[in-house]
């Protein structure tokens, strides 16, 4: 190929190219509006004639339009950079971020959830705790059982020291040698006593001791360690039979604030308490018994609790050791249900029968007057 | 701190507004008003404060170009727009690196953004090849292409900046570099 040829071919590339510059830059021009009308009017044909040129300014204006978009976009990044550096993130991000510590952290992400929880965990420690409270206060009733006996023991080795130095020489068999002692009442004429099972358990021999001092051998015929409840018949040859028990059985439980009394034995005398029925349950809600506002003291349980018109409402049974003033009472639903286990035939006249109670309508001197002889001090060897 | 921030954030309308014109001003208190929202939500879940920055960005973009398009219905705050749109951008984030997404902490009302992310995805990937285009042009191209389409300086600036003996030589210079960079930006 001869050289002019070869430079022919090349310069006209060049012009081509120079061409494409210059078509780029009228493009360019028109798409940006800077050319003149009559330029505007020639391209445009230009443009209907030729498919290449037409094809080139629309990619040209594709492409200008992904600059300016480009173009928008860094700018507004840029802007932002610039903004973003007058935060001070690190201090932000201090407040924000998950805390080092592992507890904040699950703290802070599961705040409701712990929130309900510990509600949850709240509640029931306060449950437990009551409930220990309570068990606590029920293993005192226990102990104050224990208590009782001792004082009872107590009391009575006074009395017993008394009698020695006051008759020694008559060893009558009143002699009280009691180790310790409760209160005891009839359920029937014939001579069946029932008390608390916690005044008699572990007895040698067991004695009852009306209100006139006489004592009489008896020998627990039944117990319930469920209720806490025993029923004791008299043995002894020298008891004469009582005449109709002077007070009925409570058949429905009584309500709260209804006056109630007791009879007992604290000491060798018999000594009334009076008090109302102070709530529906007893220790740990314990249904089988009331708690009664009622003052006792050692050697009450066992005693009855009466209602104002001489029903059986229930039997001492304890005290609370931290509420001063407050007794549990057996409901006399028990009563029954321990009567029951004896041989119905044995019980002679029955307590129930007794429809009306003959202490009702009476002042309270003439009740405790008529149920003393009913009330028996349980002594315990 | 965050309350001084919150109380300065413009109103729903206001942005819209201000975006439509451009302001600098409303960037600036749109941006600083719902940062520390998105930094918390970051940064609580696995992420670190150049994390929310990223993701922060991204989304303010998207709300941009969605007003810029004309296509923005106020249906709901713009606050949980922008919050929805970070959590569906990290959710992806944290699911490519294969970080633990299962369980995210929220902070906000979650609107479905799916469209709007995935449009600006593809938005995005014409701004990567660009800035790859450019990265690739080489000097004095990639400057002169910038100063002029992106600063906005003028053929006349440009001839002095880069001592061209007049502007005939600068433009010529210009479209050469035009045309390269279109030949690899449509470079499949």
């Amino acid at each position: 190929m001869p050289a002019t040829l070869k430079e022919n071919i090349f310069s006209t590339i060049i012009i081509e190219m120079r061409n494409d510059l210059e078509l780029d830059a009228i493009i360019e021009d028109y798409l940006l509006g800077k050319l003149t009308p009559q330029e505007t009017e020639a391209f445009e044909q230009l443009r209907s004639n030729d498919a290449t040129v037409d094809h080139k300014v629309v990619s040209h204006k594709v492409f200008l339009h992904k600059m300016e978009q480009y173009a928008e976009q860094l700018h507004l990044r840029e802007q932002m950079d610039k903004i973003h550096a007058e935060i001070d993130v690190e201090e932000m991000a201090a407040t924000l971020k998950p805390h080092p510590s592992k507890v904040v952290q699950l703290w802070r992400k599961h705040k409701s959830a712990i929130a309900v929880a510990a509600s949850f965990i709240v509640l029931s420690l306060v449950s437990i705790y009551s409930i220990q409270h309570n068990s606590q206060q029920a293993e005192k009733v226990v102990l104050l059982s224990n208590q009782l006996t001792n004082a009872i023991k107590t009391q009575n080795t006074l009395i017993r020291d008394i009698r020695k130095t006051a008759n020694t020489s008559a060893p009558s068999k009143n002699a009280n040698q009691g180790r310790y002692g409760g209160t005891g009442f009839a359920i029937s004429t014939n001579g069946y006593i029932l008390t608390n099972l916690h005044v008699i358990n572990g007895a040698d021999s067991l004695y009852v001791q009306n209100s006139k001092g006489e004592s009489f051998k008896v020998k627990a015929v039944y117990t319930d360690s469920q209720y806490d409840m025993a029923i004791l018949k008299i043995s002894d040859k020298n008891f004469s039979n009582l005449s109709s028990l002077p007070y009925t059985i409570k058949r429905n439980s009584s309500s709260i604030g209804e006056n109630v009394y007791t009879l007992g034995y604290p000491k060798d005398d018999a000594v009334l308490g009076e008090g109302y029925v102070s709530s529906k349950n007893g220790f740990v809600g314990d249904t089988t018994q009331y708690q009664v506002a009622i003052s006792v003291n050692p050697g009450n349980s066992g005693g009855p609790l009466l209602d104002n018109n001489g029903n059986l409402v229930g039997v001492i049974s304890g005290k609370p050791d931290q509420t001063e003033g407050a007794a549990f009472a057996i409901k006399s639903k028990y009563i029954l249900e321990a009567m029951r286990a004896i041989p119905q035939d044995s019980l002679g006249k029955k307590l129930v029968s007794n429809r009306k109670s003959l202490l009702s309508g009476l002042k309270r001197t003439k009740q405790i007057e008529k149920l003393q002889d009913y009330v028996f001090m349980i002594k315990v060897y | 701190m965050n309350n001084s921030l919150k109380s300065s954030v413009p109103t729903d309308r206001e942005v819209i507004l201000g975006i439509l014109n451009n302001s600098e001003d409303t960037l600036n208190k749109l941006y600083k008003g719902y940062f520390a929202m998105v930094l918390q939500f970051i940064l609580n879940n696995n992420g670190d404060e150049d994390d929310a920055k990223d993701v922060y960005q991204e989304a303010i973009i998207i709300l941009y170009n969605k007003i810029k398009e004309g296509n923005f219905e106020l249906s709901s705050k713009l606050k949980t727009y922008i919050y929805s749109v970070c959590r569906r951008i990290w959710l992806k984030k944290l699911t490519q690196n294969s970080r633990k997404a299962g369980n995210i902490t929220d902070y906000e009302d979650v609107l479905a953004v799916e469209e709007d992310v995935e449009h600006h995805e593809e938005k995005d990937l014409q701004f990567v090849k660009m800035q790859h285009a450019l990265e690739h042009l080489g000097e004095p191209c990639k400057t002169i292409i910038q100063d002029f389409y992106i600063h906005n300086l003028s053929m006349q600036d440009i001839c002095e900046k880069f001592g061209y003996t007049n502007t005939d030589n600068a433009k010529t210079q210009k479209y050469k570099c035009l045309q390269r960079l279109k030949k690899i930006f449509f470079q499949p």
